[in-house]
């Protein structure tokens, strides 16, 4: 983990070749001297540009599919951008009705499973003091299976709406193949009022946590709609005043090419870097939160605004709480679509979807032809976006802990690695296997 | 579904992912099992995205034998099997090494750890090739998926007895 300088020097190089609990494969270089911090990377092999490559040639109606297997934790998130966009290069808007209230149903049912999954086996690791969820799970068993009991209800929202679980199958261009019934999704109702229980549990087990005094000053960027918190779809907003429509984004946003890492660097064209994610969607929308949430958050002491980034664990738990809620009250209202999707009739055009991931903006901007066939595509995912912001925050935390031994300073690294969430992944599943035959 | 699930004695469960080459494997064997099976008390199911799933995809079992890629260094189409009903996978299979958040390794430990792993859990890796993204298996992953998939069927017959 770590090597020492050449003699008489006291360069010292944090080095984790592998971040354990980040999504996917990344490693993390830190070089000092003596107390200085020389150089910071977080290096990213980031697979949404293979698939780039792979969805040319093939059809319009194939990018859901395609897309949904770029990340093993938010095929959805991938899904709802593409058929944004796919529908948008049509000129079809699906922004209101039964269909559109079926695809927030489905994506609340992915920000429970993916924020449970991060809350519980990710991160409360970190703040308990284990190196993992497996040695936290020997000693603290009802904290592991409070994140499982929500991730399952996350996970039968999916199953129901999307057709299974992981990689829904049942998500189209136009809508569905299949909508479900009012008498499917009533069923769901138990679930989800204990799903939001424990959510709410969540927020004051996470509220009560050990955090310490830092907070980051980049741009905060989100979709915003008037009157909901953003999930599906809206326009790009900042604290900054941005405020433009996902067609704008090259405008705004350009993505660089840096050395040590496959991923592009994402920044503000003539600006810097900018966060997305959950602490950028509250600061913009917090009002906006369903009442409990709402409740939850102010009763964690929450302001209108959060820019601790260790904090995102609470502001997590509020957006679990808003998920259970938004989905029961779709639930409630819910009639079923006269038909399961509408026709898209594909035409030679460019179109643009933007959505949020459990981790942020995600957008996508396909080129098509006019038989329907994809001639370019282009992904930009929210870790790479929040690349830059997280490897100022690793500085922070290595200049703050200069005197920490090497290991501990690690960890204080991947902790604040972890407070992004990053998605640095591929959804590959295959595992290294070293046999020492010594 | 839920039914299958009770009454399932023994589910073989194939890992992976299907764009990305000889990561498909897993799926694979489960997708020819699936053709050939027909036993009573056997379960076949594919486990996309990450492992916790895998939780309750065994839940209720007897016996788990989980099929997935692997990359070790053997020669491609090498099938390696390993018990994980007693003890952890080999450390270095455990997860660290996995590009998962929570790895199939770690997904087991934590089934272990929470009293919900099925007394028999076997691992049955497919030594790799190709790793990129996009779809079909590489030719000599193609060819030790076929007598795989009659290995881990005759072992998940005769834990279903």
């Amino acid at each position: 983990m770590s090597e020492g300088g050449g003699s008489g020097r006291r360069t010292r190089i944090i080095r984790t070749d592998y971040l354990a609990r980040v999504e996917g494969e990344g490693a993390m270089y830190v070089k000092l001297d003596g107390r200085e911090v020389l150089d910071v990377k977080l290096r990213i092999y980031e697979p949404p540009r293979f698939f780039e490559a792979l969805l040319r040639g093939r059809a319009f109606t194939e990018a859901p599919d395609i897309t949904a297997r770029i990340c093993g934790i938010c095929p959805v998130a991938y899904q709802m951008s593409a058929v944004r966009a796919m529908e948008d290069a049509c000129g079809v808007a699906i922004d209101e009705g039964p269909l559109r209230d079926l695809r927030r149903l489905l994506y609340c049912g992915e920000w429970i499973e993916s924020h449970s999954l991060h809350i519980y086996m990710l991160h409360a690791p970190d703040f308990l003091g284990y190196a993992s969820a497996v040695e936290m799970a020997r000693e603290h068993r009802d904290v592991v299976e409070r994140g499982l009991q929500m991730k399952k209800a996350g996970n039968a929202l999916m199953a129901l709406v999307g057709g299974r679980e992981i990689h829904p199958i049942n998500v189209r261009v136009g809508g569905f193949y299949r909508a479900p019934s009012r008498s499917e999704l009533r069923a769901l109702r138990d679930p989800l009022q204990s799903a939001r229980e424990t959510a709410l549990a969540t927020v004051r087990w996470a509220a009560a946590l050990p955090f310490p005094d830092v907070e980051c000053a980049p741009e905060l960027i989100a979709l915003s709609e008037p009157g909901a918190y953003p999930i599906d779809l809206g326009r790009i907003h900042s604290d900054g005043g941005l405020d433009i429509a996902p067609a704008a984004f090259d405008e705004h946003f350009v993505e660089e090419h840096v050395e040590h890492s496959n991923a592009l660097h994402a920044r503000r064209r003539g600006g810097g870097p900018y966060l997305v994610g959950p602490l950028a969607r509250y600061a913009l929308s917090s009002g906006l939160l369903r009442a409990p949430a709402l409740e939850a958050a102010r009763a964690a002491g929450l302001g209108a605004i959060c820019r601790n980034p260790f904090k995102s664990i609470i502001v997590r738990a509020v957006e679990l709480v808003q998920a259970c809620d938004e989905a029961l009250a779709i639930i409630a209202d819910y009639e079923e679509p006269d038909a399961p999707a509408v026709e898209v009739i594909p035409r030679r055009a460019v179109g643009h979807g933007a959505t949020e991931a459990p981790r942020g903006l995600l957008y996508h901007r396909y080129e098509i032809d006019e038989d329907g066939s994809i001639l370019d595509a282009r992904i930009v995912p929210p870790t790479s976006q929040n690349q830059l912001v997280i490897e100022q925050d690793l500085r922070a935390v290595v200049e703050d802990g200069l005197d920490l031994p090497d290991e501990q300073l690690a960890l204080r690294c991947e902790q604040a690695i972890r407070n992004h969430d990053p998605c640095i992944s591929c959804a590959t599943h295959f595992l290294t296997l070293t046999v020492d035959r010594g | 579904m839920a039914d299958e699930r009770e009454r399932a004695a023994v589910v073989l469960i194939g890992v992976g992912n299907a764009l990305r080459h000889d990561d498909a494997a897993g799926l694979e064997v489960a997708r020819l099992v699936r053709a050939r099976a027909g036993a009573a008390g056997i379960a076949v199911r594919e486990q996309e995205g990450e492992a916790l799933g895998l939780l309750d995809q065994w839940e209720g079992a007897e016996a788990a034998l989980l099929v997935d890629a692997i990359r070790s260094g053997a020669p491609p189409g090498t099938v390696h099997r390993m018990d994980a009903s007693a003890q952890p996978l080999h450390a270095e299979l455990r997860g660290s090494s996995s590009t998962h958040a929570v790895g199939m390794g770690e997904a087991i430990e934590l089934g272990r750890a929470l009293g919900r792993l099925p007394p028999r859990v076997v691992v049955y890796g497919v030594e790799g090739r190709c790793f990129g993204a996009g779809s079909g298996l590489s030719e000599e992953v193609e060819a030790a998926i076929g007598p795989l998939s009659e290995t881990v069927l005759r072992e998940a017959r005769r834990l279903a007895t």
